[in-house]
């Protein structure tokens, strides 16, 4: 296998297709650290019921920035998860480039011209080669680095705003810049969540196509579907709104009334992550329709070849 | 224990003649993904404009019961989202499952082998329960809060109660995110396995 630049998004050529996944593991249990934090943030909110006034907003403060930073943590757990799927996809693309010769044997001819055509499973593109990577992959692949580390830089620096605005209450500016920074930190880190998704669309792609081109078979490639610009369109809309939010958070932090602006903030920022969140649901959905596209693809090529 | 695995029959398997197909979770994950997107994309706006229309009571000096009132429906219908959006992400890693399942099985149906499937493994069922659970959670936080909205616009809550109410819902809330955000990455966690279980059977099916 080739090393390249991606090389942390691709297995090591030595690397043992059998061995369990590590990240695996260890985004398990980063997540349940992060749901250990939650609970302990949840007991504290059942606590400040039988507060009031002071204690029971600095409980409240300190509270809302703990199951942040748990969310948060949670959130990172995925991102790792989904790195793992990443270099699994890859050690599964070598052993099926391994097998398939044996499988087929003389590969059938196809008719098919090069060009767009229609299968049962959507519209793909045939090639002779494998086809270059899309912009909005060499995109994902570059930035959830950076989304998932920033976004957790900001949710913990938002932490430690809740711990001052705990020891400060009534405090208007903290709480703006807490809730600003928290909710921006969250927005990042889903878009990071976005990005690995794309980063995975990446290697099904790419890995389809070398395995068809190692075959000496035309490469059919699915089109960019409906879900997956759907999906890019709804995240930079959630984006946008998380950073809308930030913005607007840290205009009204040196405000003595933050009532009326905290009222549509709060739905705002929680616009933004529910935008995200209903893209990262449709990249799902694009991974199983290019799935099923694989499989139906393998099967041809087995049913055309010598040894059917 | 499939940890060491280094052949498909050291997995929990099921071996037939015949591919399986997509098992009942998949079955339904295929099936719902797209009535609670839906759900979801419909209820975050409404849920937005509702925090405009109570930040405009606010400004305009409206009674402190509606404001208050707002502020549950805001909460309620914006959960209701949340709750659908992560059911729909829920029901998505199950198609993905669903397309490994079915096509796995097709494959080795295809060469004539015996067809090896995993069998549900605990990770799934963690995936499955914790979904249940925070989707029950969430579910019921929301209508608590649309039921106090009501009550405390017809003058049956008082505004002390409604606080409470909100004070205690955004911990139940809370909580149940968390779950479900572990549930899911349970979910991903399994495909993980299965992508092992695959690299590993490919091989074995070369004659």
């Amino acid at each position: 296998m080739t090393i390249t630049a991606d090389a942390k998004l691709r297995p090591r050529a030595d690397a043992d297709y059998r061995a369990p996944s590590q990240q695996k593991s260890r985004g398990i249990a980063l997540a349940l650290v992060g749901l250990a934090i939650t609970m302990i943030a949840f007991f504290g909110n059942l606590a400040a019921v039988g507060q009031s006034g002071a204690d029971q907003a600095s409980t409240l403060a300190w509270t809302f920035g703990v199951t942040t930073t748990g969310f948060a943590l949670i959130k990172t757990a995925i991102a790792v998860v989904l790195w793992g799927v990443i270099l699994k996809l890859w050690l599964r693309a070598d052993s099926i480039k391994a097998s398939l010769p044996a499988l087929v044997g003389k590969p059938g001819a196809d008719p098919t011209n090069l060009g767009d055509h229609d299968t049962p499973h959507g519209k793909v593109t045939v090639t002779a080669k494998a086809p270059d990577q899309l912009p909005i992959h060499k995109m994902a692949k570059k930035m959830f680095r950076p989304m998932v580390a920033m976004g957790l830089m900001l949710v913990l620096v938002g932490l430690i705003v809740s711990f001052v605005e705990a020891g400060s209450v009534p405090n208007t500016a903290a709480s703006a810049w807490k809730q600003g920074l928290q909710f921006l930190g969250e927005g990042m880190l889903l878009g990071g969540i976005a990005f690995l998704l794309g980063t995975i669309l990446w290697a099904i792609r790419t890995a389809g196509g070398e395995v068809q081109e190692s075959l000496g078979v035309k490469v059919y490639t699915p089109k960019m579907p409906g879900t997956a610009k759907a999906f890019v369109v709804l995240m930079m809309l959630g984006l946008m709104a998380s950073i809308v939010q930030f913005i607007g958070y840290v205009s009204v932090a040196g405000n003595s009334d933050v009532r009326i602006a905290f009222a549509w903030l709060g739905p705002l920022r929680e616009f933004g992550l529910g935008l995200i969140l209903a893209g990262v649901a449709l990249a799902l959905v694009a991974i199983g329709n290019v799935l099923a596209f694989q499989f139906y693809r393998i099967q041809e090529l087995i049913r055309s070849g010598e040894r059917s | 224990m499939s940890d060491n695995a280094t052949a498909s029959s050291d997995f929990a398997i099921e071996v037939s003649d015949k591919g399986l197909g997509y098992n009942k979770p998949q079955q339904m994950g295929r099936k719902l993904w797209a009535p609670m997107w839906v759900m979801a994309i419909m209820a975050f706006p409404v849920a937005f404009i509702l925090g405009i229309v109570r930040s405009s009571a606010i400004a305009s000096g409206e009674a402190e019961s509606t404001i208050v009132a707002l502020g549950h429906t805001t909460t309620g219908v914006m959960f209701i989202g949340f709750t659908a959006v992560f059911a729909a992400i829920s029901f998505a890693i199950a198609r993905i499952l669903g397309e490994f399942r079915k096509g796995g099985g097709e494959i080795q149906e295809l060469v004539g082998s015996d067809v090896r499937t995993l069998k549900m493994p605990p990770t799934v069922k963690i995936f499955i329960l914790g979904m249940a659970m925070a989707t029950m959670t969430l579910l019921i936080a929301s209508i608590i809060h649309l039921v106090v909205a009501g009550q405390v616009s017809s003058g049956a809550l008082s505004l002390v109660d409604a606080e409470t109410a909100a004070i205690n819902l955004e911990a139940v809330r809370r909580l149940g995110v968390a779950v479900y955000l572990v549930a899911i990455t349970f979910g991903l966690a399994t495909i993980t396995r299965v992508l092992r279980f695959q690299a590993i059977r490919i091989r074995e099916l070369t004659p």
